[in-house]
């Protein structure tokens, strides 16, 4: 077979443009640590929230050296606590669910994005860095005041953060 | 009616479309210049990081 030379160009830069799209991936997964959103967090009775000791009463809570949970409610239209506030240089263990229809749970700007089902839990793990303020939004049309749906999670100074309550 | 043209005929190897290659380069490097700064920039640069 005769192969031009610039042909021959083109696949070997073709392929190493496969292994390097690979390999950054990899490179998430593995260096940095970058998981995806599994089922982990279990099946929930999404009629009888109120009886749930974990989402009864929406809230943040420490759960060990530097490690927060957040419990979240997302329904039609607002997510409980509301905002939600996590101290900086945290880890922030978010189980959102839902009493009526799937909504999203969406950290502006983030990577952090998830479905919330009625009946299932979503665990999302996150690392906190600095101090700031993020939107939350839900990302699935949940009804009619799907579009005004949002929430707002503030990443608190060490100094300032409060224990772990917040407002419901 | 119409002259003889003169005519040329090269080989498969001599024939050298630079300016396609050129195109196909320009095309490569913008390629992986967003590959880059989508992953390593916005993806994984922006603010929390998801660990499970």
């Amino acid at each position: 077979m005769n192969i031009h030379s610039y042909e021959k160009i083109w696949l070997v830069l073709a392929t190493l443009l496969i292994v390097g799209l690979i390999s950054t991936v990899t490179y998430g997964a593995t260096a940095v640590g970058v998981e995806m959103v599994s089922d982990s967090g279990g099946t929930i009775n999404a009629s009888a929230l109120d009886e749930d000791p974990r989402f009864s009463e929406p809230r943040v809570e420490q759960v060990g050296d530097n490690e927060y949970a957040a419990y979240v409610v997302a329904q039609q239209f607002i997510f409980k606590p509301d905002p939600i506030t996590v101290p900086a240089n945290s880890t922030v263990t978010f189980y959102v669910t839902s009493p009526d229809v799937i909504h999203g749970f969406e950290i502006v700007g983030t990577n952090a994005n998830a479905m919330v089902v009625p009946g299932e839990v979503t665990e999302l793990t996150v690392e906190m860095n600095e101090p700031g303020e993020y939107g939350i939004l839900c990302n699935e049309y949940c009804g009619n005041g799907h579009h005004v749906m949002e929430g707002k999670l503030i990443v608190q100074p060490e100094s300032e953060f409060q224990g772990g309550e917040t407002d419901g | 009616m119409t002259a003889e043209q003169p005519s040329t005929e090269i080989g498969h190897d001599e024939f050298d479309p630079r300016g396609t290659l050129a195109l196909i380069l320009v095309y490569f490097a913008i390629l992986v210049g967003l590959w880059v700064f989508m992953y390593f920039v916005e993806f994984l640069g922006n603010g929390l990081t998801v660990m499970g």
